[in-house]
């Protein structure tokens, strides 16, 4: 059977070759029917390399160990579920998946629009295809999924720490985001190529755009969520590489969202497009690269592999492909008209799009700083957390703020008394905000009181928008469905402000304590009084070894009355983990979080070293990704009136 | 057309441009960056320092004591000679002898007086069969 | 043995379906790419450019009417826009009358 998955996959990389190589003579030539048939490989692409992923999943699930991959990453005691999240759980089982959904994208994209962009899809079929040639490759000659050995009695196993339903969404949901943005980037390149640089190409990649952009932001959140429960040390968000890797490309996708805006309205910004959506997509395949080749120090470590210096040399080759299609078509992409005013909703998508890009460049330096010293000086430095902190609030609150102007901007030319007259309820909202907030003692963080005020200022805005063109057209709902794209967007800036409220609160003003308590001793924290009451054990004995649990019992008083307990396990296997204990006041969106850290003594003397934090706000993170959630989807969602105005040009486009 | 001389888009940029690096220049000249070392090259590096290395040998002691937990860091790969480290503080999840961990801060006559340590998670991607 | 054969059976199946089109039509009368005709070209950038102004004087009246513009501006952008809506739908008219 791996025999099978390695022909599977030989033969998608002999199609992606196909299309790659047949598919620039047919666009170049302009011959319909090798163009036909170079996109027709790309399609079976997807097929093969389906079969070849039913193959590996068949062998995960049914534990056949003569897969070597199998035998690493699952054992006979393994779940269903959880062996077949083992597919991305190793190398060369994610770089399949990475094929897969690029391969599905793919087939989808060029496809669907066969018809209405046809020179442009020409394109598109080869740039996709070298993508999926570079993968394709890995898979057949480097890292390969079907490397067999001996029949082995029992599998290495999964790392209980990633046995748990995020390790179900979260690899995949960043794969869909990461992959995805590979469409935009090969109708892009497709569009320069082709030489039809105009607005039909971002049109017809708009939501594929936005799909992406969504599962990157979401599967993030959810990474972030995991970190949260499992790791425990209360925190969701280190600035490790390896997540930094996957913001920085959300955070150019972001920009590139709200420009493209510009360039449907006024032609305008089509470079700066072109080399955002590059931008984005090298970024994913750089991230690709700096999460598996071990350059860099990393709490999510991953061992130094071969694959990274070919990961290397493909964003390299990316990158200089797209600069140098850029270059080229510079004539074609010079803008035709020009920003009228500094102070306009184009304007204002400019200072953002500034904003957005710079924050991610300086996040690219923090991620490089260390591997470039490291070639300078001969050891590695790195920027630390400070760095990251604070360009985030340089960037990030300025973005906070053009959040709530944005939308009160008007088109073209902002009158800025008109703009003053709309403004007034937000600053005096905001104004207010600050004064309630300075006086209940918020002003012990200067940045999270800054935050706070501006996030009503964007709130309030957002509201008066709302009413406003609810005024206007007579109902909400008639105003979302006249502008989806737009309200869907002031919904996700509503998720966006929640979620900074959120962060805020949890990391500005959240109190820890720590103490070592003898039974029936407690300790205040906030508005809480947490009294240790004893520990309990429990045993455990699986295939894999034997693990002994103990709970702390704590009863909490104060804004809570409850019982909790958290726990601290010790396996025979992988040492001591730890279960933390979280119980939420929903009211406050607030967490009391209770971390064992140890057990000192036995028999009367015993104690527990207990460290408890108040996280308030927190829960508003994850509210917010679901509200993100729906205001994408308004976003995204089909309009009638767009759908007709595409088969008008689609019997047009038709010779 | 004739393209406009007067886009307030092409000063925006520049503005913001050189704000950046204005901002840019003077954090980075007023803070520090963190070496990332290993045990092979810790010695020469005075101040705060972040060590990376594979726990060996025994651990003992205990972080909420005074005297602290004791044990000792290789590197991960290859030779080097053996840190020890005392460490007081939260003991992260998985930290056990054969682990590979993160240590911040100084090394104070021949031992590495730690403030932070965290523990990698256990690799998904390396061969363990 | 099994899987031989079906690695045979997906090449095979692939081979065919990228010789597909050339299977459907051994010789072609057409083979060229052709896009649009450029007349037709010309009136998908006239659609384009239509729709673009349309939208864009909806907005206008949006922004005048909640009050993102006050009256002096409105009046002075609101000419230049109907302006190019106007030729472009007379552009548009212009095309489909013609022979």
């Amino acid at each position: 059977m791996a025999e099978l998955g390695r022909a599977a996959l030989i033969v998608s990389f002999v199609l992606a070759l196909y299309a790659f190589v047949v598919g620039s003579v047919a666009a170049r030539s302009k011959r319909r029917r090798l163009a036909d048939s170079a996109r027709n490989a790309l399609i079976f692409a997807f097929f093969s390399t389906l079969i070849a992923a039913a193959i590996l999943a068949r062998a995960l699930v049914q534990h056949n160990f003569t897969f070597q991959y199998v035998a690493q990453h699952t054992s006979r005691d393994l779940s269903t579920v959880y062996s077949l999240t083992a597919f991305w759980g190793g190398e060369e089982g994610s770089l399949l998946l990475w094929l897969l959904v690029l391969t599905g994208y793919a087939a989808l994209a060029v496809t669907l629009n066969r018809r209405l962009l046809r020179d442009v899809v020409t394109w598109v079929v080869p740039v996709m295809g070298g993508i999926a040639t570079f993968f394709s490759f890995m898979l057949v000659a480097v890292a390969s999924p079907f490397v067999t050995i001996p029949r082995v009695v029992d599998g290495a196993g999964l790392v209980p720490s990633l046995q748990n339903p995020y390790m179900v969404a979260h690899p995949p949901l960043l794969y869909l985001g990461y992959v995805g943005l590979s469409v935009p980037f090969a109708f892009a390149a497709g569009a320069m190529l082709s030489g039809q640089t105009d607005e039909r190409w971002i049109v017809a990649t708009r939501r594929w755009t936005l799909a992406a952009w969504t599962f990157l932001g979401f599967g993030q959140l959810l990474g972030a969520h995991w970190a949260y429960l499992e790791v425990g040390w209360g925190g969701y968000y280190s600035w490790d590489p390896v997540e930094i890797a996957a913001l920085m490309p959300w955070l150019v996708a972001t920009a590139f969202l709200h420009s493209v805006m510009i360039q449907e309205r006024k032609g305008m910004l089509r470079v700066w497009n072109m080399v955002l959506v590059a931008f984005a997509f090298n970024l994913s395949l750089f991230g690709t690269f700096l999460t598996r080749s071990g350059v860099v120090n990393s709490i999510h470590s991953f061992a130094k592999s071969s694959i990274g210096a070919w990961f290397l040399g493909m964003v390299v080759v990316s990158s200089l492909f797209s600069t140098a299609l850029i270059i080229w078509r510079l004539p074609l992409l010079r803008a035709r008209t020009k920003l009228e005013s500094a102070l306009s909703r184009e304007a204002a998508f400019l200072y953002n799009n500034l904003l957005f890009v710079a924050l991610c460049l300086t996040l690219l330096w923090g991620e490089v700083f260390p591997i470039l010293t490291q070639y300078v000086d001969g050891y590695q430095r790195t920027m630390g957390r400070p760095y990251f902190d604070f360009f985030l609030r340089i960037f990030g609150l300025p973005l906070l703020l053009l959040m709530g102007i944005g939308p009160l901007v008007a088109w073209r030319r902002a009158s800025g008394r008109a703009l003053l007259r709309t403004l007034r309820w937000p600053l005096g909202a905001s104004i207010i905000a600050g004064i309630a907030l300075v006086s209940i003692g918020d002003g012990s963080s200067r940045p999270g009181l800054i935050a706070y005020t501006f996030s009503v200022f964007a709130l309030t805005a957002i509201v008066v928008e709302l009413v406003r063109g609810t005024r206007a057209t007579g109902s909400l709902f008639e105003l979302i469905g006249r502008n989806r794209r737009r309200y869907g967007g002031y919904i996700v800036h509503a998720a966006i402000v929640l979620f900074v409220i959120g962060v805020v609160g949890s990391s500005d003003y959240s109190t820890t304590r720590e103490r070592q308590l003898a039974p029936g001793h407690s300790m205040t924290v906030d508005g809480y009084t947490v009294t240790y009451e004893g520990l309990s054990h429990s045993l455990s004995n699986t295939v894999s070894g034997s693990s002994v649990t103990t709970t702390a019992k704590l009863a909490v008083t104060g804004r809570m009355h409850l019982k909790m307990g958290t726990s601290s396990i010790d396996s025979s296997a992988l040492g001591i983990s730890r279960m933390v204990g979280v119980r939420t006041d929903w009211w406050r969106a607030e967490d009391l979080y209770a971390i064992l850290d140890s057990v000192q003594g036995k028999g009367p003397t015993q104690t527990a070293f207990i460290i408890i934090e108040v996280e308030p706000l927190v829960n508003l993170i994850w509210i917010a990704g679901f509200i993100f959630l729906g205001g994408s989807l308004v976003a995204m969602w089909p309009d009638a009136r767009e759908q007709r105005k595409l088969a008008t040009r689609l019997s047009l486009a038709r010779a | 057309m004739a393209r406009s001389t007067r886009s307030p888009a092409r000063l925006i940029v520049a503005l913001s441009v050189a704000g950046v690096l204005a901002v840019f220049l003077v954090y980075t000249a007023l803070t520090g960056t963190t070496p990332a070392l290993q045990p092979s090259n810790l010695v020469g590096h005075p101040g705060t320092v972040s060590l990376t290395g594979k726990v060996v040998g025994q651990v003992t002691g205990d972080a909420h004591n005074p005297t602290g937990l004791h044990f000792e860091l290789h590197n991960i790969q290859g030779k080097s000679p053996i840190v020890p480290i005392i460490y007081h503080g939260s003991v992260p999840d998985l930290f056990e002898s054969g682990r590979d961990v993160n240590v911040t801060g100084e090394l104070v006559g021949g031992s590495f007086v730690a403030t932070a340590l965290t523990t990698k998670c256990p690799s998904k991607y390396t061969a363990q069969v | 043995m099994i899987a031989l054969i079906v690695g045979a059976l997906i090449a095979v199946a692939a081979a065919v379906f990228v010789a597909l089109p050339f299977l459907r039509e051994p010789v072609a009368l057409d083979d060229d790419i052709a896009g649009a005709t450029p007349e037709n070209e010309r009136r998908l950038a006239l659609m384009e450019s239509r729709d673009r102004a349309l939208a864009a004087l909806k907005e206008l009246e949006f922004d005048h009417r909640t009050g993102k513009i006050d009256d002096v501006d409105y009046r002075a952008l609101v000419g230049p826009l109907r302006r190019a809506a106007a030729e472009s739908l007379q552009e548009l008219d212009r095309l489909s009358a013609a022979p």
